[in-house]
């Protein structure tokens, strides 16, 4: 005889204990064995698997311990570096160039991944619609185009285009008898400049995203929808945008990591300036450690950098759960 | 029969995978391909120079090093050009060679890095230039004391000056045609220089810049202060350096040298700072000069040469590029920068620093005699690229292709203005220069910007002089 409880299975209000007592036998101690054709498979994934692991401990998971412990030292890389405790943070928040980098970059993040999102999603949208295959097939390679060119290559280049002075764009606006902007030398209009030339070349990425979601969501919705008597922008704020809600998410995950690791663009066009008004963290990073010799405080900053990536990348997750609808 | 036990099919499967593997990588292995070995020179022993990539054609790199073979074929010798954008970024590649455990014997840099290098890397060359100074005495005769003074640091000398350039002022002379104005005389005010920015902009379209002006340490905002008699920091000389003055220089040019410039305190809030700046803002105001992040030295040759912009402040380096883009040598001329409170202009000189890291300081030091020798530097300066230390370099017939007319401008510029001296450098100088541009471009964005900018410039140049490298 146990002291094992038997719920009544016949009494629906009877109460299912809260704690189950181990059973009086305990079950036959048979030890489950891999097959070798299981274990071979397993080694098999672990080979695969390999390349990419110790790729991300080496480039990833070491410099970012490196960089956090580098964060606690004066560092130099001419002497040996030197203890430093939290000063290296403690100059970081005090630092009003720090400060205003932070700023600038969480606001370049915003406006860019926004409009980044909003332009390719407009895009895919339009692009779905009934048009011959070819040109179809052209507006695709020409929005991922400027993709697969050098940030740097394309900054040089708009650089010339939006010179105030000698610029192809003033030239043009001047043609209808716009006067010359100030395009990278406003604090206000260099930086709309260069979200302007991030988001040209970037929303490729995100627009590709989308096509590929939307040509997921299945055809036999959107016509059940229609003869509920959903019309075009009913059936996309209804049916389009939650089933492409997981496609958005990754859009938007990217999107912002990228953003927030922005560099090349503001560093080529407008070196940060004018004063602060586009300086990023990394350009603060980069300014730091490879110009000013500090790589304490580069990389104190660069862990900052990380938390903030981290923490925005977390918030996004959560928020997910409550936006992104899975068929 | 339970898992345990192998197929032989299984067994023979898994056999012929490890044998396959095994294969592949034996082949791998026995491939021939490129390792960090197969560079040339690479940690051959040779003596490794390195040089601003841009600085010095292969033709050039070519001649120096057969040269230096032949005189000293037990050194094998490699140059390390490192392809930079500019002086910071071409440091900012040295530092991560040396870090990386791979430093070169011998480092060219300009004075931007002198003292940064001086203090944190570099060997004095002091004992090599007492103990060959029968040797050098030639050299130092051809080069103006100036030059030599700004490559010393606490009154050791670190470099000998293979190069230089002062901001002297290129005119478009097309362009003074359509105005209808003269060549400036040499003695010329910043009144009589903005009355001919006046003019041209009158003659010009819409698309015409009469000044074009870079943001940057050399030619940008330095050369209107020094012109007024102030600086961004103030300056002043170290004791010492009597040790080199007194063996090479007669007492006439010797008077008032010390141990190589210092630069202390920052004065970016003084009147004569802040009258500068306002200068430059009217300009700007006025649309008679870029602005300073529109101005791109990159694109300068390009405008300059189609008439785009009437003068720009330049060195002898000009002459060379603006032949390159088809100007003859009647289009353009050069005349010294105007006078304002002083007629002082600001220069950048550059040389070879050997790192203490080298274990062949000696050969080192072979090199750096083997470079600064005439026929060494007329080898390397073949196209009017730079200004040569050397004063015997420069000559008319240097000059009879590319112009300018008044070529002399650029050596006379020491001679004539014996007080020019090198932009504001100290060791610190990554972190002044960042600050200068960007509150450069602050104070001339907006009207009435200069006073707040300056005084928070003041305030980041405090900080950065503090600051310990």
């Amino acid at each position: 005889m146990t002291n094992t409880q038997v719920p009544n299975t016949q009494d629906p209000n009877a109460q299912v204990p809260a704690v189950r007592s181990r059973p009086a036998t305990p079950p036959p101690a048979v030890a489950v064995r891999p097959s070798v054709r299981d274990r071979g498979t397993r080694l098999l994934a672990a080979l695969f698997l390999a390349p990419t692991v110790v790729g991300i401990v080496v480039f990833t998971v070491v410099p970012i311990i490196g960089s956090l412990v580098l964060s606690l030292f004066h560092w130099n890389v001419i002497d040996p570096p030197r203890f430093a405790g939290g000063a290296n943070y403690r100059t970081t928040f005090t630092d009003s160039t720090v400060l205003v980098s932070f700023r600038n970059t969480l606001l370049f993040m915003v406006l860019a991944v926004a409009l980044q999102l909003l332009i390719a999603l407009s895009l895919a949208l339009a692009l779905n619609a009934r048009m011959p295959v070819w040109l179809r097939s052209l507006f695709r390679s020409a929005f991922f185009f400027p993709l697969v060119l050098s940030a740097a290559s394309i900054s040089v280049v708009m650089k010339y285009l939006f010179n105030q002075d000698f610029g192809v764009v003033n030239w043009l606006i001047g043609l209808v008898g716009v006067a010359p902007v100030p395009w990278l030398t406003s604090e206000h209009a260099a930086m709309a400049t260069v979200i302007l030339v991030y988001v040209w070349q970037q929303f490729g990425f995100s627009f590709l995203l989308f096509v590929g979601g939307l040509n997921n969501i299945p055809k036999e919705i959107h016509e059940a929808a229609a003869l509920d008597g959903a019309t075009g922008l009913r059936k996309h704020l209804g049916i389009t945008l939650p089933l492409l809600s997981p496609t958005l998410l990754v859009a938007s995950v990217v999107g912002i990591i990228n953003a927030l690791q922005v560099f090349e663009q503001p560093y080529v066009l407008t070196d940060g300036g004018p004063g602060d008004a586009t300086r990023t963290v990394v350009m603060v990073i980069y300014e730091r450690a490879f110009e000013q010799l500090d790589f304490g405080e580069a990389s104190a900053v660069g862990v900052l950098l990380f938390a903030l990536i981290m923490a925005v990348t977390a918030l996004q997750f959560r928020l997910s759960r409550r936006f992104v609808h899975y068929q | 029969m339970t898992d345990s036990h192998l197929p032989r099919r299984t067994l023979l499967r898994y056999g012929a995978y490890g044998a396959g593997a095994a294969a592949l990588a034996g082949t791998a292995a026995s491939w021939d391909r490129l390792t960090g070995a197969d560079i040339p020179g690479r940690d051959d022993g040779s003596l490794v120079v390195a040089t601003l990539g841009s600085a010095f054609d292969p033709a050039t790199v070519d001649a120096l090093t057969k040269g230096f073979h032949q005189l000293h074929p037990d050194i094998p010798l490699r140059v390390n050009a490192v392809q930079a954008v500019d002086w910071s970024d071409f440091f900012a590649k040295i530092l991560t060679q040396i870090a990386a455990g791979t430093a070169p014997d011998l480092v060219y840099v300009a004075t931007e890095g002198v003292q940064l290098f001086a203090q944190k890397l570099g060997v004095s060359l002091d004992r090599w230039v007492r103990r060959d100074a029968a040797e050098l005495r030639e050299y130092f005769a051809d080069v103006h004391p100036s030059l030599v003074e700004s490559m010393m640091y606490e009154g050791h000398l670190y470099q000998l000056p293979m190069e230089f350039n002062a901001a002297d002022i290129y005119l478009n002379k097309q362009v003074l045609k359509r105005a209808g104005a003269d060549f400036p005389a040499a003695d010329w005010s910043r009144d009589d220089f903005t009355a001919l920015l006046r003019e041209m902009k009158r003659a010009g379209d819409a698309h015409f810049t009469p000044y074009f002006w870079t943001n940057r340490l050399w030619g940008g905002v330095v050369p209107w202060l020094f012109a007024n008699g102030t600086n961004l920091l103030k300056e002043s000389k170290a004791p010492g350096g009597s040790w080199l003055w007194d063996t090479f220089y007669p007492a006439a040019d010797r008077q008032g040298r010390g141990g190589g410039f210092r630069w202390t305190t920052p004065q970016a809030t003084a009147d004569r700072v802040e009258e500068a700046y306002d200068y430059l803002a009217s300009l700007v105001q006025e649309n008679l000069c870029s602005r300073p992040e529109g101005g791109n030295g990159s694109n300068l040759v390009g405008v300059f040469s189609t008439g785009r912009v009437g003068v720009t402040p330049a060195g002898g380096f000009w002459a060379g590029g603006l032949q390159l883009a088809g100007m003859r040598a009647a289009d353009y001329d050069v005349q010294y920068f105007p006078r304002w409170r002083t007629q002082r202009h600001q220069f950048g000189a550059a040389g070879y620093a050997l790192l203490r890291t080298s274990k062949k300081q000696e050969a080192a030091w072979e090199f750096i005699k083997y470079a600064a020798r005439k026929d060494t530097m007329t080898r390397l300066f073949q196209s009017n690229q730079t200004t040569p230390a050397r004063r015997s370099m420069l000559n008319a017939a240097r000059y009879a292709e590319s112009g300018p007319a008044h070529w002399r401008v650029f050596y006379d510029t020491l001679d004539r203005f014996p007080d020019t001296g090198p932009i504001p450098a100290p060791p610190q100088v990554a972190e002044v220069t960042d600050v200068l541009l960007k509150y450069t471009g602050t104070a001339l964005a907006s009207p009435r910007a200069v006073g707040p900018a300056l005084r928070r410039m003041q305030g980041d140049l405090e900080q950065a002089m503090e600051r310990e490298i």
